[in-house]
């Protein structure tokens, strides 16, 4: 803990001394956000499963269902898509728009099924987990 | 090993609760015991266990999201929430104060003389010290916008020469009041007045230290890089927290110091 307070001292230090010279070292600038402005960017230090989620968004990529579900037809040609890491996941149907009943059932893969109560079409995608 | 396949966060088991509610049972047995025993000592024990209890928890918290990565979008989004909520309910903790303040102040009483301020109480000139505090709050309202446009800029420099000036108006706010009340020609146990005026400034100025504090952890973590461009809530939470304890001082600025004389 004294080693750490002693640490930060030593760096407000750092901070108070006026940097030498011009400000900016001679040469081409860095396009990192740390050698440049002295904050890291995520891109630098974001971790774990923050980094994870982030580089799957750059890809255009979303294997942590944070986004809503893609919206299909829901018809046989064009049935609703659903990924899942084994071979079968929930799917709550929503029919119609505002309906308060949501129709609950297992997906399997294979064949695409339909909803009970509406007949939508919905088809297993299973993939698996980047790690 | 088994992933999640979902962006939420799912914390280990921890013992910081369980001691937050030890340390809760401590200081409300403790003031008990103070009233009524003439001991301090389970109410400080209390107060120990508590700021030790927070302290952990909230490193645990820092561990988690900046080191580990576990802040995802979806988990910052719920921290938002959390920290809205929370300041929400202190908004209608102070509300009640007012109410207090305005039941009191608006019909006074054959007691206190039938006028407000009472009979007897010299109330604090507002243009005085209560108005360079009031200067000092809104002062650090714009330091700390500054702070934050600089730590959205990656200028490292001007982030913590920002957040510095800020925390130091704060600490200027509580010295001043601290002086206020040493000075002030009337105290808690001057009737309602003194009541309605101590309670509230009073519990205002322990939000202040607690935003102070809060402040302080967030020069800390910026000076040892915790925070990017980009993904930096705890200082956003933080700023929240400031400016209600400035929008809380302006009301009672205007209510209790200025209409209030």
């Amino acid at each position: 803990m004294a080693s750490r307070l002693l640490r930060v001292r030593g760096a407000l230090r750092a901070l108070r001394r006026p940097p030498p010279g011009p400000l900016r070292a001679p040469g081409p600038a860095p396009a990192r956000g740390l050698a440049a402005g002295g904050i890291p960017s995520d891109e630098e230090q974001a971790t774990g499963l923050e980094r994870k989620v982030m580089q799957a968004m750059e890809k255009g990529q979303d294997p942590y269902n944070i986004l809503q579900p893609k919206r299909y037809a829901g018809t046989k040609e064009d049935p609703n898509l659903v990924p899942s890491i084994s071979s079968k996941r929930i799917v709550g149907c929503i029919c119609e728009e505002d309906n308060s009943c949501v129709i609950w059932f297992w997906l399997h893969k294979g064949e695409p099924q339909r909803c009970p109560s509406c007949g939508a079409h919905y088809k297993l995608v299973p993939h698996h987990l980047p790690h | 090993m088994a992933h999640q396949m979902h962006a939420y966060h799912m914390v280990d088991p921890s013992p910081w609760p369980l001691t937050g509610a030890a340390a809760a049972l401590l200081m409300t047995s403790g003031l008990a015991m103070w009233f009524h025993h003439n001991s301090m000592l389970l109410m400080t024990l209390g107060l120990l266990i508590m700021l030790l209890t927070m302290f952990q928890w909230w490193r645990d918290v820092i561990r988690e999201g900046t080191f580990q990565g576990h802040h995802t979008p979806p988990v910052q989004k719920g921290l938002r929430y959390g920290m809205i909520l929370f300041i929400t309910s202190e908004v209608f903790f102070f509300i009640g104060f007012f109410w207090a303040f305005y039941h009191s102040s608006l019909a006074p009483t054959p007691e206190l003389g039938g006028c407000w301020p009472p009979t007897g109480i010299t109330p604090l000139n507002p243009f005085e010290v209560p108005l360079l505090n009031t200067a000092v709050l809104l002062a650090s309202g714009v330091t700390i916008t500054w702070t934050h446009h600089s730590l959205m800029e990656m200028n490292r420099n001007q982030t913590i020469q920002a957040l510095t000036i800020t925390i130091l108006l704060g600490l200027y706010f509580t010295a001043l009041q601290a002086m206020e009340y040493y000075e002030a020609p009337f105290t808690i146990a001057d009737g309602v007045y003194g009541s309605t005026f101590f309670v509230a400034t009073g519990f205002h100025g322990l939000h202040v230290i607690i935003g102070s504090t809060f402040l302080i952890v967030c020069l800390l973590r910026q000076i040892k890089f915790h925070f990017t461009s980009t993904h930096h809530f705890g200082f956003e939470a933080a700023a929240w927290y400031w400016h209600f304890v400035d929008v809380v001082w302006l009301f009672l600025y205007v209510s209790i110091y200025w209409w209030g004389s």
